[in-house]
């Protein structure tokens, strides 16, 4: 290859990149492609832990995420709520986000209508409190106390599913979907320790290398990180493939995350070695 | 579905296509679609919190809470009244007494949390059992992604490292200097796996976006009246469109902002 072209390679047009990165991404999406993967041991943990919660208890899911974390955590909370609903155990849910409410909602009215669950005996969602690790103290020590009211005005204590279930120590199980702080951080820094919980994590791949230390040390029972783990929990969900009307848009995801990584690292090989050739070049020149 | 949630989508699309056209270079269909961004967060918040949190917390308990509530409810009512003192300046002294209890009660609600979980709870677990590791996974365990022995005392070494380079304290000897120098490794080796972690984010956002984009996270049924593939279509020539018009308006000096 000439020196000239490796020279034009390195001060190339970023908007080139864009472009290729936007391609990377677009055309296994309209060809698509499978590619096998192994699950993740954390994320199997987590599997392990709901699988552990006896048929007909209830868990806790905080859903902390917004738009900006949807596309990489949607996928686990429908895949968790198929899980949860199907094992027939039922669900308080709360959100410490503000733009989680209309996100969170519309899912699990669709997945409760699918799998014959009712609202208020099988299920229900507090709503958005606010107060970031004032609030987790609150879920911690009283939770009727923090939510007088659920998401659409009735108050808690008339709700069926929420008997016997005051503090987040009555949980056997404590999922936090977690798009970033407050979260899952916050969880394990307030009331896990305190209240010695089963706490299980999905969060975004921007947070996982920061939690994976919490799953280490016992913190969390099972961790979920970015749109692999989302893939991973909907492969062992739905090991033989998704039923009718499910779309498994991580595993989807999955394999076009996969081209993109790999049209990352073929630029970094090519930038490098273009580096060097032309540097060793520059160097016999002078 | 309602015409009001199909125009919803389209729009959702269009601005999508008006973010990523800041890729090309900033430019004003970028900055309309920014604007509308931060005005609607703005106002969704602000309502969000209003009937979430002021409402049944404050306004709720003042009107129709008990007496002993009522009471209650002044403390945070005068506290607010307090923060606004701010705007006068001869009674900008009354914000620091809210001010001063919401970093008191943050200051001790995270204390102890950090303090048990990052800290007492951490160092402990840096010192693995090795006899334990080695009856679970043996010298190095391929199944489990490396879990070992050698991983074991790779981690408690590496640890050791990084916290004696930033013991500036000892003198930099040719040891400490090579012990130092291990250490800014391992932190570089933690530094890229953070940043491949989110490079893969990055990427699967506009997976997201690109999804949306083909209608791929949404039923068939839904799909069929949409049409997401027409309306990227359409949105995208029409912000082509814009960005040829509008650098043709700039000129041929322009220089990319981004």
């Amino acid at each position: 290859m000439k020196l000239d072209t490796l020279i034009r390679f390195q001060n190339m047009d970023r908007r080139w990149i864009f472009l290729g990165m936007g391609l990377a991404i677009l055309i296994p999406m309209l060809v698509p492609i499978t590619l096998p993967f192994k699950v993740d041991e954390r994320v199997q943990a987590l599997y392990d832990a709901v699988e552990e919660v006896p048929n007909g208890s209830t868990v806790f899911i905080s859903a902390d995420f917004g738009p900006s974390s949807r596309p990489e955590l949607e996928p686990y909370f429908r895949a968790t709520l198929h899980h949860l609903f199907r094992k027939d155990i039922k669900i308080v849910s709360a959100t410490l986000w503000p733009s989680a409410p209309p996100l969170v909602v519309p899912i699990y009215e669709e997945l409760a209508e699918r799998y014959g669950k009712e609202y208020g005996r099988d299920w229900c969602f507090l709503g958005y409190k606010d107060g970031k690790e004032l609030a987790i103290k609150s879920i911690g020590e009283n939770i009727p106390n923090a939510f007088p009211k659920d998401h659409v005005g009735t108050p808690v204590g008339e709700l069926e599913v929420m008997r016997g279930y005051q503090q987040a120590k009555d949980f056997p199980l404590i999922i936090n979907v977690s798009g970033g702080a407050p979260g899952t951080r916050e969880y394990v820094l307030q009331i896990q320790g305190q209240y010695d919980l089963k706490i299980a994590s999905a969060t975004t791949a921007v947070s996982g290398p920061d939690y994976i230390p919490f799953y280490k040390a016992g913190q969390l029972v099972g961790l979920a990180a970015g749109m692999p783990g989302s893939a991973h929990y909907e492969k062992l969900v739905f090991p033989d493939g998704p039923p009718e009307g499910v779309r498994l848009l991580a595993t989807q995801a999955y394999n076009v995350l996969n081209v993109g990584h790999a049209f990352i690292i073929l630029l970094i090989v090519a930038g490098n070695l273009a580096f060097f050739v032309t540097r060793r070049a520059e160097e016999q020149e002078a | 579905m309602s015409g009001i949630e199909i125009a919803g989508a389209w729009l959702s699309i269009f601005l999508t296509l008006c973010v990523l056209s800041f890729l090309y270079d900033d430019n004003p269909i970028y900055k309309l679609a920014e604007h509308i961004f931060l005005g609607v967060s703005i106002g969704y918040g602000v309502i969000e919190i209003y009937f979430g949190v002021f409402k049944p917390n404050l306004l709720d308990k003042l009107i129709d809470g008990t007496t002993a509530q009522q009471v209650l409810a002044v403390v945070p009512l005068v506290m607010i009244a307090c923060l606004f003192a701010k705007l006068d300046k001869k009674r900008a002294w009354l914000a620091r007494f809210p001010i001063a209890f919401i970093v008191a009660a943050f200051a001790g609600v995270k204390l102890t949390g950090q303090l048990n979980a990052n800290l007492m709870t951490q160092v402990a677990e840096s010192i693995p059992n090795i006899p334990e590791v080695w009856a679970e996974y043996g010298l190095w365990s391929w199944e489990a992604d490396g879990a070992g022995v050698l991983s074991s005392i790779f981690l408690v070494i590496g640890l050791s490292a990084c916290l004696l380079h930033f013991y500036f304290s000892a003198p930099q000897s040719k040891t400490m200097q090579k012990i130092s120098r291990f250490g800014v490794l391992v932190l570089m080796l933690s530094f890229g796996a953070s940043f491949g972690y989110t490079v893969m984010g990055r990427i699967s956002l506009a997976i997201g976006r690109a999804q949306e984009m083909l209608g791929l996270d949404r039923p068939p049924e839904e799909v069929a009246v949409i049409h997401p593939k027409m309306a990227t279509l359409i949105c995208l020539v029409i912000v082509i469109g814009f960005l040829i018009a509008w650098r043709k308006r700039q000129g041929d000096g322009h220089e990319p902002a981004n």
